[in-house]
């Protein structure tokens, strides 16, 4: 800035108006989900039925709902941990506009790069003798990384080679499994160090009786608040929007348009990543068929939470209850007793009618808006009058 | 009502529709009587275009109806409206860009031998429908290739094609040339004589009382009047547009010395847009380009953006030689960009007003990164009356407002960076009389402050009454360039055109 400009438009003083500001503050986007989710867990605890469970000290029996149960909900919580932290990474792809196909590629290749790092230096390794101190944060760093940096690659084929991400990440998908599976020459590997399993991922926690494990939830809540948080007060949060709502409008209002999908582009990645992380920690092994077909649930979950392909819209809390959501009717199917052979069906489903009330329930917001415009003006009208 | 015996083409009977945010028209009522061309006028916002888009099946109407040939219809899709006879001509309306002129003109029915397109006859029903209207274009070329006037015959003629007997033609000559609309006018009389009815949206006085016959003015979404042309003039129709007495479009022309050099441009090129454009422009002047369209105003303002590659030339910022490759480093400059095209490339629709404001100020409102939410919304409530942006708050989304304060807003986005060189190009289009003339008061109030202005407009009242000095470009050239008092219509007009002009 020039000291000799005289313009009067400062904006570090004058009054802040209320009217401007006070009025319609958006109201909780994702209260639709939520009640959503009430429901279905009302629907589940009530018709799931009881089961009888015999307590393994005491011998004595008790009967318990089969849907809220510790380890049933734990299970549950579990499972929703690794969908939930993709959907929240694939949402702000999808907020751009763009679309990642590649992230049950990259959980895959990150998963087995961990994995064989932590073979090679676990209990039946060939370096078996070698400290967890290191051993444990590096094998995390290459989950992380590996997943960041296969995002990048998709990020800098999306901006350096102007093609659509369809295409791009349709053709990574292919390309990070293949080169797992060449790594891997498709075997499985198991035998990682205690210290990274049991000692923290896996890490237990007796509740009623039942061994829950807090860290994937953890982690899940973690990425959730902070992508949430990131969206909607950092600047590039807001640029993100901004790339999705008109793309052209925002590289006129100089916007590192570029910058900008490099990072949605790494952040999928990364949140692969973590969630490949979980996935080692959790289960002890990988192959590299692991996280096959995890694509098209994570788009499912981040689009049953309100974001749209067309861009410009989503939230991380969204993704997140909408991972839960489809996580939730998996396990009804369980519950309930339904044929396995159905699930499929049912979830295909619950995926356009999840996305068309959320539709509808647009459209009668929008029609509130209409008419609370009309008394503003016809009581403006009145006072001109 | 109508005073007429006979039954009326179209009479729309309270009409209400609502779109989030906006009532767009409210108990609308009125009749169009058969073979009228029938002028629909009102600021931007008004409701014009909603009420042609209802009657083409576009929109449907949340209360009331319309009767056509006293026959109560509703069209739940535009198909069943073309099949009822009624064509509409608009200009965003566009068809598919990527099928030829021949399938547009005739895409609602193409002529088939049991599902195979009969190309012969589709050729000559299109070519028929082009020389009814006597437009020539290739019947092969794709419709994304030609010229937006040739893409408006295009639709006229497609109109013809359906046989239409009611035809909606919203603003049908913005983009035509003088030439081009000399003949829409023929054909309106040609429709006419056969027996069609016009509804004819337009914000060109002279067009609607050349046109037309009978005109409706809507205001803030409701019926004012309807009544002949010949018992009126322009100032009453302005009066009842605005809904007070006429002000003011111009502002009183006050005499400033120039303040100090802010830009200055030499030997600009870029292969096939612009040669050799040289200028200069000082902070508190309002530097006007005058010039047909397509005589490479816009693309001299993408140029001095960094939004062209092919470059070349040097720019002078404060007497600094600066390279500028990207918008994000002409705005380092202090350069802003209010362009041509407001919702493609100046507003992000979906996101809220207030946002918009803010979105090119993000690196002055932020600490590491975050959005200092403060500060944002103390921005935000100071060019919102500023500007005096109309519309329920802030937090709407900014494709609810109308044209006018949708500009308001793009002006506002660029106040906020606090720039202090502004290209502003055609920064009324589309607007409606009243938000003008706040624009044009305000154009002036920032050259007061000491901005330096560079405004592209086609409307020659504009650039002169607003400019301190003008250029008028030519097929790239800078064809010439006057002071305040040499700039006269004639004079500019002249040189806009080239020598051989004779009487326009």
């Amino acid at each position: 800035m020039k000291t000799d400009q005289p313009i009067t438009l400062q904006v570090e003083s004058g009054p802040r108006s209320r009217t401007v500001m006070a009025s319609s503050r958006p109201r909780f986007k994702e209260s639709g989900l939520l009640g959503v989710l009430l429901a279905l867990g009302f629907l589940l605890t009530i018709f799931g039925g009881s089961l009888e469970e015999r307590d393994r000290d005491t011998g004595s029996i008790t009967t318990v709902n089969k849907f809220l149960r510790a380890d049933n909900l734990g299970n549950l919580a579990k499972n929703t941990s690794f969908f939930a932290i993709m959907a929240v990474g694939a949402t702000g792809v999808i907020i751009t506009g763009g679309i990642d196909l590649s992230v049950g590629s990259i959980y895959c290749l990150a998963a087995v790069c961990g994995a064989m790092f932590l073979h090679y230096f676990g209990p039946q390794g060939p370096r078996a003798g070698a400290s967890p101190f290191w051993v444990v944060p590096v094998a995390i760093t290459i989950c992380l990384g590996t997943g960041t940096f296969c995002g990048l690659l998709n990020g800098l084929g999306v901006v350096g080679l102007r093609v659509h991400p369809f295409v791009i990440t349709l053709g990574t998908m292919a390309i990070y499994r293949g080169v797992a599976f060449v790594m891997t020459k498709a075997q499985s590997f198991t035998g990682f160090p205690a210290q990274f399993t049991d000692g923290l991922i896996r890490h237990p926690v007796n509740w009623h009786g039942a061994s829950l494990y807090p860290v994937p939830l953890a982690i899940m809540a973690g990425v959730t608040v902070l992508a949430g948080w990131y969206l909607k007060h950092a600047v590039t949060g807001r640029h993100i929007f901004a790339v999705g709502g008109n793309e052209q409008a925002s590289l006129f209002s100089g916007l590192p348009v570029n910058r900008i999908k490099l990072k949605v582009y790494a952040f999928s990645g990364f949140t692969a990543g973590v969630a490949a992380m979980i996935m080692l920690g959790y289960y002890g092994s990988a192959s590299s068929d692991a996280g096959k077909g995890y694509e098209l649930d994570v788009i499912a979950a981040a689009v049953v939470g309100g974001a749209t392909l067309i861009g410009g819209r989503g939230t991380a809390l969204g993704a997140l209850l909408g991972a839960l959501i489809i996580q939730m009717i998996n396990n009804g199917i369980v519950i309930l007793n339904v044929d396995q052979n159905y699930s499929q069906i049912i979830i295909g489903a619950v995926i356009v009618l999840a996305v068309l009330l959320d539709r509808i329930n647009g459209t009668l917001r929008e029609k509130r808006l209409a008419r609370a415009a009309q008394t503003a003006r016809e009581t403006r009208q009145e006072i001109a009058s | 009502m109508s005073t007429e015996a006979s039954i009326p083409a179209i009479s729309f009977r309270g009409i209400t529709k609502r779109f989030p945010g906006t009532v767009a028209l409210q108990e609308v009522s009125f009749d169009v009587r058969p073979g009228a061309c029938h002028a629909l006028m009102g600021e931007n916002g008004a409701g014009k275009s909603t009420l042609g888009k209802i009657l083409a099946g576009i929109h449907q109407p949340d209360e009331g109806h319309f009767e056509i040939d006293g026959v109560v219809r509703r069209f739940r899709s535009p198909l069943e409206a073309r099949r009822a006879g009624i064509g509409i001509v608009h200009q965003e309306l566009s068809f598919c860009p990527n099928l030829s002129v021949a399938e547009n003109i005739c895409l609602s029915h193409l002529p088939n031998r049991a599902g195979r397109l009969d190309w012969q006859r589709l050729h000559l029903k299109a070519q028929a429908c082009l020389d009814e209207i006597g437009a020539e274009c290739d019947l092969r070329e794709e419709l994304g290739r030609l010229s937006a006037g040739q893409t408006q015959m295009v639709q006229i003629a497609a109109t013809l094609a359906i046989g239409a007997r009611i035809f909606i033609m919203d603003e049908p000559t913005s983009s035509l040339s003088a030439a081009e609309s000399q003949r829409l006018e023929i054909l309106i009389g040609q429709l006419r004589r056969r027996g069609a009815t016009i509804l004819y949206v337009s914000h060109r006085m002279d067009e609607i009382f050349r046109f037309c016959d009978t005109v409706t003015v809507l205001r803030d979404s409701r019926h004012v009047a309807t009544m002949p042309l010949a018992g009126t003039d322009e100032s009453e129709l302005v009066r009842m547009m605005i809904g007070r007495t006429w002000q003011k479009l111009y502002p009183e022309h006050v005499e400033r010395a120039p303040g100090p050099e802010r830009l200055r441009v030499e030997e600009l090129s870029s292969p096939g847009k612009f040669r050799q454009v040289s200028f200069s422009l000082c902070s508190g002047e309002v530097l006007g380009f005058a010039g047909l369209v397509g005589s490479g105003r816009s693309e001299i303002a993408m140029g001095i953006f960094g939004l062209d590659s092919g470059l070349t030339g040097r720019v002078f910022v404060d007497g600094q030689s600066v390279a500028v490759r990207s918008p994000g480093e002409a705005m380092a400059q202090g350069i802003g960009f209010v362009t041509e095209d407001r919702k493609r490339q100046g507003l992000v629709l979906g996101m809220e007003c207030g946002e918009n404001i803010t979105l090119a100020s993000m690196d002055r409102l932020n600490w590491r990164g975050i959005i200092r939410g403060a500060d944002e919304r103390n921005a935000i409530s100071i060019f919102w009356e500023k500007l005096q942006v109309k519309a329920a708050s802030a937090q709407v989304p900014a494709q609810t407002l109308s044209g006018g304060n949708q500009q308001k807003l793009v002006l506002a986005k660029w106040l906020a960076r606090q720039c202090r060189i502004l290209i502003l190009d055609e920064p009324t289009r589309g607007v409606d009389v009243g938000a003008k003339a706040e624009i044009h008061r305000l154009i002036d109030e920032l050259a007061a402050a000491g901005l330096a202005i560079l405004l592209i407009s086609s409307e020659l009242p504009e650039v002169l009454n607003l400019s301190t000095r003008l250029i008028v470009m030519r097929n790239g050239r800078v064809a010439g360039m006057l002071n305040r008092a040499e700039a006269t219509q004639e004079r500019v007009m002249q040189l806009m055109a080239g020598c051989n002009l004779t009487g326009l």
